[in-house]
């Protein structure tokens, strides 16, 4: 075996576990509980699923009304790059910069250009997951629709498998670059939080310039006859600034026998060798300088100069506070978690508002979003009652709590803190996150959308309770079986299997409350009353669920070995 | 006082047995060295004496507080510093000696008087209002050590407590371990380096296969085997297999 492939296959099997998983399933016999609770979260999302296949077949049909039913293979293609071009960015950071195994590899007889190889492809692996309920269903469900032969499927794969590498090996050009900027100085940290920063709103920019570009057509209806004309109008018209969605689209949609798929094909794939080549090319003379930036250790003419500064001895904090700033500290000073957890809750309702307000066609949005809310408005309520809810719990604050402590999980154990105040502790840590994204989703409603107070008062009255209890049930997940051996920190968030099980759990339940709503609706309690039960209803399961974490945080606590 | 009734710990569904049925008392007063080859199952019997894991089977006492029905006490009076300086790196080396004094309720003036002391001691002075990720493995077991020594605690237990630090450090550290004791304080720590268990124990125990293979003095072990002068060549004698 090459060097090369036995460090990609290491990194694969030591990011992703599988010897680990195997190992426990099948010789330990250890975790099989797992296997029901993950398939009881799939099938909280199956609903979910469903709407959003009906929603891809109907579009589906409509375009091919009108003959642009290709447009949806280019809005998928686009759809996915933009993702893990916006997404991807902090994967990269973490697997390139943070992971804990480059000491150790770099020391290793390897190319800098194969160690980014084996991280590159950890990434890799991880975005065909992270696309795959998002893309897949719209490429399946436009090879059934349009009958396309093995030719189409063979076609989606090659275009499944080449379509993350352009947006990452574009972003890890940027990165790499990047690091090699900001490791010089001391307030490395914050350079790569900026840093990163800065990148988002590059992609965003990005975002927003082909938004508009697109939606810049829509105004004038000549433009719309004339778009709908020709066969390829609106492919060209939402592709125009990214034109490997266009390329996609024609290899899939014409087929590899024909000039223009096979061009389209070429096209895209050349695009691809040359970015993945680039960035290879770019590692082995920038990769090792960053790395080398960010081991070093400040010291001598610093400390000198703290020698005579004050000590700051606290006197007698409650151990539930000192707990809490222990997490608070430890979030927001690694950068992965800063950037995944807080700035994620804050960024994702701006996100949304902007991608919204870059379309001109929906720039009309707070007007249709009134007329709606005069319409029906009980639908608004809950509509933006689910926003708020799911803009504060989809950070992964809460499911990566105890994962996040890693191989220091041993100190909370030898603590003389009961674990139910260590609990309540995190709980605080984690809802104040989730109210930071409560906050950031009002502020868009009320400034972004304008809605009236008695829109959004009652989604910020229930989203209290409800984003309580899924703090409590996304600890309890991740007290269950915390992840605690990972090399990068990326991993205890983003990668960690615990996040992906809450979030199935929670649509599972936003599906319930979303069902419950209505129903208490119809049986002609009018909004109040609605509101009234299920803020009552949602506290009392919230304090139930508090009530059982403390207990199980008996139980758990002192079955994790470390 | 510690104290373990028949405690016993195994991994892998009982495939691996770490610790077989091992008794053990540590009075007050007492420094123990607990000795054994790699995987012989030393650090396994520390972190269950700490509660890190939990024993299989058998009972552990501190004081005579069972450590699992009255944790949380047993806890209190115990410090503890690991094999491995694993800890809060995104932490100042001050915020977590905080963290630490806040959680074992360490009173205001007795924590600035320790903290300063040792810091003074152990050179971290200057180093203290840095972010542990700056530090060395050496300073960072320092820093760890500094912890364990504010809080006073009334049983000490250290995993290869001289791995990583300098001479200076390690002597002042045996000197903190002899006078932790001669105020009736209890310390078990255990060491590769016989030398050390030699001068500064008052009784060693030899764990071999998780089993302890011979405990007692010096002069004790020494007359188990009559013609092994030296520790090192008794724990090879026991080991040797």
């Amino acid at each position: 075996m090459s060097p090369t492939t036995a460090l990609v296959k290491a990194a694969l099997n030591s990011n992703f576990g599988w010897t680990i998983l195997r190992h426990r399933f099948l010789v330990q016999r250890r975790d099989l509980w797992l296997i029901p609770l993950i398939l009881l979260g799939v099938a909280g999302v199956v609903p979910v699923l469903v709407l959003y296949v009906r929603l891809i077949g109907d579009a589906f049909d409509l375009l091919r009304s009108i003959g642009q039913e290709k447009a949806l293979l280019t809005l998928a293609v686009l759809a996915g790059q933009l993702i893990i071009l916006i997404f991807g960015l902090f994967y990269l950071i973490a697997t390139f910069y943070f992971s804990r195994d480059l000491e150790y590899l770099v020391s290793l007889p390897l190319k800098p250009f194969q160690v980014m190889l084996s991280k590159f492809a950890v990434v890799l692996v991880n975005e065909y997951l992270t696309i795959a309920p998002i893309i897949l269903p719209v490429l399946v469900i436009y090879g059934f629709k349009s009958k396309g032969g093995l030719e189409y499927w063979i076609s989606l794969l090659l275009a499944y498998v080449l379509l993350p590498v352009i947006p990452l090996a574009a972003s890890g050009l940027v990165v790499v670059g990047m690091m090699r900027l900001v490791n010089i100085g001391r307030k490395k940290d914050l350079l790569i939080v900026l840093g990163s920063l800065v990148l988002i709103a590059a992609a965003l920019f990005l975002q927003f310039g082909l938004s508009r570009a697109a939606g810049a057509q829509d105004v004038d209806s000549e433009k719309i006859i004339a778009l709908i004309a020709s066969p390829d109008g609106l492919v060209q018209s939402i592709g125009r600034r990214f034109p490997p969605s266009i390329w996609a689209t024609r290899f899939l949609h014409d087929g590899l026998m024909t000039g223009s798929g096979l061009s389209g094909l070429a096209l895209f794939a050349s695009l691809s060798v040359l970015l993945f080549g680039g960035l290879m090319a770019g590692a082995q003379r920038l990769f090792y300088r960053g790395l080398v930036g960010l081991s070093e250790r400040s010291g001598g003419s610093t400390r000198r100069s703290k020698a005579r500064t004050a000590l700051k001895v606290s006197s007698g904090r409650h151990p539930v506070r000192a707990i809490f700033l222990r997490e608070l500290r430890l979030m927001n000073r690694t950068p992965i978690f800063l950037l995944n957890g807080v700035l994620g809750v804050l960024m994702i309702p701006i996100v949304f508002a902007l991608t919204l307000s870059s379309s001109r066609s929906t720039s009309d949005s707070a007007a249709i979003l009134r007329l709606m809310t005069t319409a029906k408005p009980v639908t608004t309520v809950l509509v933006t009652t689910m926003f708020v809810i799911v803009c504060a719990t989809v950070s992964g604050v809460a499911s990566s709590s105890f994962s996040r402590e890693g191989r220091q999980f041993w100190i909370s154990k030898i603590i003389p803190v009961d674990y139910r105040q260590q609990v309540l502790a995190k709980f605080i840590h984690c809802w104040n996150v989730a109210l930071l994204g409560i906050a950031s989703a009002t502020a868009v409603l009320i400034f972004r959308f304008q809605l009236p107070a008695g829109q959004w008062l009652p989604a910020l009255a229930l989203a209290l309770p409800v984003t309580a209890f899924l703090t409590v049930l996304n600890l309890a997940i991740d007290l269950a079986r915390p992840l605690l051996d990972w090399i990068s920190p990326q991993k205890a968030m983003k990668q960690n299997l615990n996040v992906l099980i809450a979030m199935l759990l929670d649509v599972g339940f936003l599906f319930l409350f979303g069902l419950l709503f209505l129903a208490l609706d119809k049986a002609g309690l009018g909004l109040a009353g609605v509101l009234i039960i299920l803020f009552g209803l949602i506290l009392g399961l919230a304090w139930l669920a508090f009530f059982l974490i403390r207990r199980l945080s008996l139980r758990r606590y002192p079955a994790i070995e470390v | 006082m510690i104290e373990l009734d028949h405690v016993s710990k195994s991994y892998n569904k009982g495939a691996v047995r770490a610790v077989d049925d091992l008794s053990l008392t540590v009075p007050p007063g007492e420094i123990f060295g607990f000795l054994g080859p790699n995987g012989a199952g030393k650090t396994t019997t520390i972190k269950m004496i700490v509660g890190i894991l939990e024993p299989d089977a058998g009972t552990i006492r501190i004081n005579g507080l069972d450590s699992r029905a009255e944790a949380l006490r047993c806890k209190a009076m115990t410090a503890y510093v690991p094999d491995e300086p694993e800890i809060y790196t995104r932490l100042k080396g001050i915020e977590f000696l905080n963290f630490i004094g806040d959680v074992y309720g360490v009173a205001g003036p007795e924590r600035r008087q320790r903290i300063e002391h040792w810091l003074e001691a152990f050179e971290l002075a200057r180093a203290v209002a840095d972010p542990i990720q700056t530090y060395s493995h050496g300073m960072r077991q320092k820093i760890i050590l500094t912890a364990a020594l504010m809080v006073k605690p009334r049983v000490f237990i250290l995993d290869e407590p001289m791995v990583g630090l300098d001479p200076r450090s390690s002597h002042l550290l045996k000197e903190a371990m002899r006078e932790h004791c001669e105020q009736g304080g209890t310390l078990f720590f255990s060491t590769h380096i016989m030398e050390v268990a030699e001068r500064l124990c008052d009784r060693i125990g030899i764990i071999h296969k998780g089993r302890l293979a011979a405990w007692g003095t010096m002069a004790e072990l020494r007359d188990q085997a009559k013609d092994k002068a030296s520790l090192e060549n008794i724990f090879l004698g026991l080991t040797e297999s």
